[in-house]
């Protein structure tokens, strides 16, 4: 285990030990100082994960800091309709993720549980509602939400916004299902209303010249993350812990931040170094002789990168730890893209922002039928020459799992097998790890045995 | 070269020897025993009693292949391959033709789609319950105090079956003493409990599609009710192996 790794294992100890929102704020205080972090910074398994924890720290630190104004927002929103605001971000469902992986969604569920929040909700949801309940969330100021993919947001943001009496500040942007100019024009009206109504609110009008700068740089940080996906279809060889399902904070919550784009904009540097090392391996180079370690990753011999199967991963991860992703690096698989990675939207025109993040919000795959996302998954099957394809059905998502059999049939028709893994992203005790892995190895052993 | 395949069921373990020298394909020796509480040590007996069956030294196995749920924790197995593999390359051997296999073992069921070739394209597995598995079986035996040997019997000579609503196995058991006290039959209850597993087993099969030849396999396949139900539901004649119990066994030394 590296030093941040260890330093990342004591903060979430100290948390679970000593679980109140006035520690994790003290904590955050402490972490995101610049000299902790940079020091912090040179420890990470790479530029990645280093820009990726400093970035999402920093976004935490600023909502529970309470110095700006914070909305809660559900996923898929348009953040940079936040920034442009001056608002702190801060998303329930991505942090009820993190409990995941703190060690802490045992308690946020059973806090949920004892609220009426029924098992059968998603967990991402239910524990966030339960953080909520338990006092551990920033107070939001406002709270923000729509109904693309999934309808749960909707609901708990609502018991959420009752409970810190703000119902006068709970807004549903209401995206209609279908994409077409009406619908581009409704949304976007709906987008401007809301934000009329919270500077109100806040009692400040929004700057244009500020919104379009947003706009800017979220274009920014789209086209380094084109160039990172890109750039993927020929990598093989990633860094240490690399995992585009980790990224969905910075995707969503950073858009139209510089942070943003700098993050994609040094993964691309990163991949690309990578990238030169894995054609130095193919075109024999005796700099990266295999078996060697390269920035914490071991070589493999240019075999081996030809023999790598590649996979393409749908919905989220399991948060806590889990050994899926060690079972595909053991049998040479790779994730060489996520669905959540898609890059799904045009170039945003500055000149009519509001017009432009609802083509963003309307170009979502994931949202009115499920030949939108059939359609994009084919696309990325195609594009990044799968051999196989893993959708993790996780408990209680009505969006993702309800399309699964499409899903399934469609990449059949085009000879690519996809293996359905139910599990809970969260909530370990709803996901056997021995049936888990030996759903996924059967499912290696298929492939294995096509190619 | 002799291989030896060893499967790790939540209920029994099974090792097959397999002797494949000079041309020979022979199963020299077979044991099937309960799992108990120590998997490893489930495996390990059955492996020697495998060796003092067929008379072979440890030293004259040239592969271990281990499999089913306890096939990680086996310290002396050169290989572990996944049961869905091994079943298949198993069913493979019995049935050549084999397009659907169902495997209903004491933990888990599932139905494997094999290409032409006999090789897996496709598989379902039961979610994390014990209803559809022959665990469910055995806990409604107990309930009803009942041989599971005699569910056959009971099967083919009762007509009419009583409806078991309860999918869960534990709510399942209280639904059958609820409705021994009411006084129904007992044969009709194992008629209607057997037609409850066979339709879990019947929805996977169509999920994944129905494709004949079918073989089925493990431990349920014994029970011949339970083959019999499937065989009337699906309106096809299933295969089912001389011993179904150790073709995930079988199947692993195959693939050593």
């Amino acid at each position: 285990m590296g030093i941040a790794d260890k330093i990342k294992e004591g903060l979430k100890t100290n948390i679970r030990n000593n679980l109140d929102k006035e520690n994790i704020k003290k904590i955050l205080n402490v972490i995101s100082a610049g000299p902790v972090l940079s020091a912090c910074g040179a420890t990470f398994a790479s530029k990645s994960d280093k820009y990726l924890n400093i970035y999402s720290i920093k976004s935490l630190q600023r909502a529970y800091s309470r110095k700006y104004p914070v909305a809660y927002g559900s996923l898929f929103l348009p953040y940079e309709l936040f920034h442009a605001l001056g608002i702190s971000p801060f998303l329930p469902e991505v942090i009820g993720g993190f409990t995941g992986g703190m060690g802490l969604a045992d308690r946020t569920l059973k806090e949920a549980a004892s609220r009426w929040y029924t098992p059968d909700l998603c967990t991402f949801h239910r524990s966030a509602s339960g953080a909520v309940e338990m006092g551990l969330f920033p107070e939001p100021d406002f709270i923000i939400c729509a109904n693309v993919a999934c309808d749960a947001a909707q609901k708990t943001f609502y018991i959420d916004a009752k409970k810190f009496g703000i119902e006068d500040k709970y807004y549903l942007i209401d995206v209609p299902y279908k994409n077409s100019p009406k619908a581009v024009s409704l949304l976007a009206m709906q987008l401007e209303s809301i934000s009329s109504d919270i500077a109100a609110k806040l009692g400040k009008k929004l700057d244009p010249d500020y919104f379009a700068a947003i706009i800017n740089c979220s274009n920014e940080f789209r086209d380094w993350a084109i160039k990172v996906n890109d750039l993927r279809k020929e990598l093989l060889f990633y860094p240490k812990n690399f995992n585009g399902l980790n990224f969905i904070l910075p995707f969503h919550g950073l858009a139209g931040t510089k942070e943003a784009a700098n993050l994609y904009k040094n993964i691309y540097l990163e991949l690309k170094e990578f990238l030169e090392v894995q054609n130095g391996i193919i075109s024999g180079n005796k700099k990266y002789k295999a078996g060697n370690v390269y920035k914490g990753k071991t070589i493999p011999s240019a075999q081996k990168l030809k023999d790598t199967r590649k996979i393409l991963w749908m919905h989220l991860k399991p948060y806590y730890k889990n050994n899926l992703f060690t079972m595909l690096e053991e049998n040479n698989y790779t994730v060489v893209f996520e669905e959540i990675s898609n890059v799904y939207w045009p170039r945003l025109d500055p000149e009519k922002p509001f017009e432009a993040l609802a083509i963003k919000m309307l170009s979502n795959p994931l949202n009115g039928s499920i030949e939108n996302r059939v359609n994009a998954i084919l696309k990325i099957a195609a594009e990044y020459g799968i051999d196989g394809a893993i959708l993790f059905a996780h408990w209680g998502c009505r969006h993702s799992n309800g399309g699964a059999r499409i899903l399934k049939d469609s990449l059949k028709n085009i000879d690519i097998p996809l293996l359905i893994l139910d599990g809970d992203c969260l909530n370990k005790n709803n996901s056997s790890e021995g049936q888990l892995s030996t759903r996924l190895q059967g499912f290696i052993e298929i492939v294995d045995c096509r190619v | 070269m002799i291989t030896c395949g060893i499967d790790v069921g939540s209920v029994s373990a099974e090792a097959v020897l397999l002797d494949r020298s000079d041309g020979k394909f022979e199963i020299s020796a077979y044991v099937i025993a309960p799992t108990g509480g120590d998997s490893q040590e489930a495996a390990k007996n059955v492996f020697e009693k495998a060796l003092l069956k067929s008379g072979f030294s440890r030293e004259m196995i040239s592969s271990i292949v281990a499999t089913g749920y306890g096939r990680l924790n086996i310290p002396f197995a050169t290989k572990n391959i996944t049961e869905i593999s091994c079943h298949a390359r198993g069913v493979v051997n019995f049935f050549p033709d084999t397009k659907t296999v169902i495997d209903i073992g004491g933990q888990d069921s599932k139905v494997i789609k094999l290409d032409s070739k006999g090789n897996p394209i496709d598989f379902l597995m039961n979610d994390k319950c014990a209803a559809g598995t022959g665990r469910f079986l055995e806990v409604m035996a107990k309930a009803l105090d009942i041989e599971l040997t005699d569910f056959a019997g009971i099967f083919n000579a009762t007509h009419e079956k009583v409806d078991i609503s309860s999918t869960c196995t534990v709510f399942a058991e209280s639904e059958i003493v609820s409705l021994i006290g009411h006084g129904v039959e007992k044969n009709r209850i194992v008629k209607g409990l057997v037609y409850s597993i066979t339709n879990r087993i019947i929805s996977m099969v169509e999920r994944i599609g129905l494709e004949e030849p079918v073989c089925m396999t493990g431990g349920v396949a014994k029970n011949t009710a339970v083959v019999k139900a499937l065989e009337e539901i699906l309106d096809i004649k299933i295969n089912v192996p001389m011993e179904p119990q150790i073709t995930g066994a079988l199947g692993a030394a195959l693939l050593g």
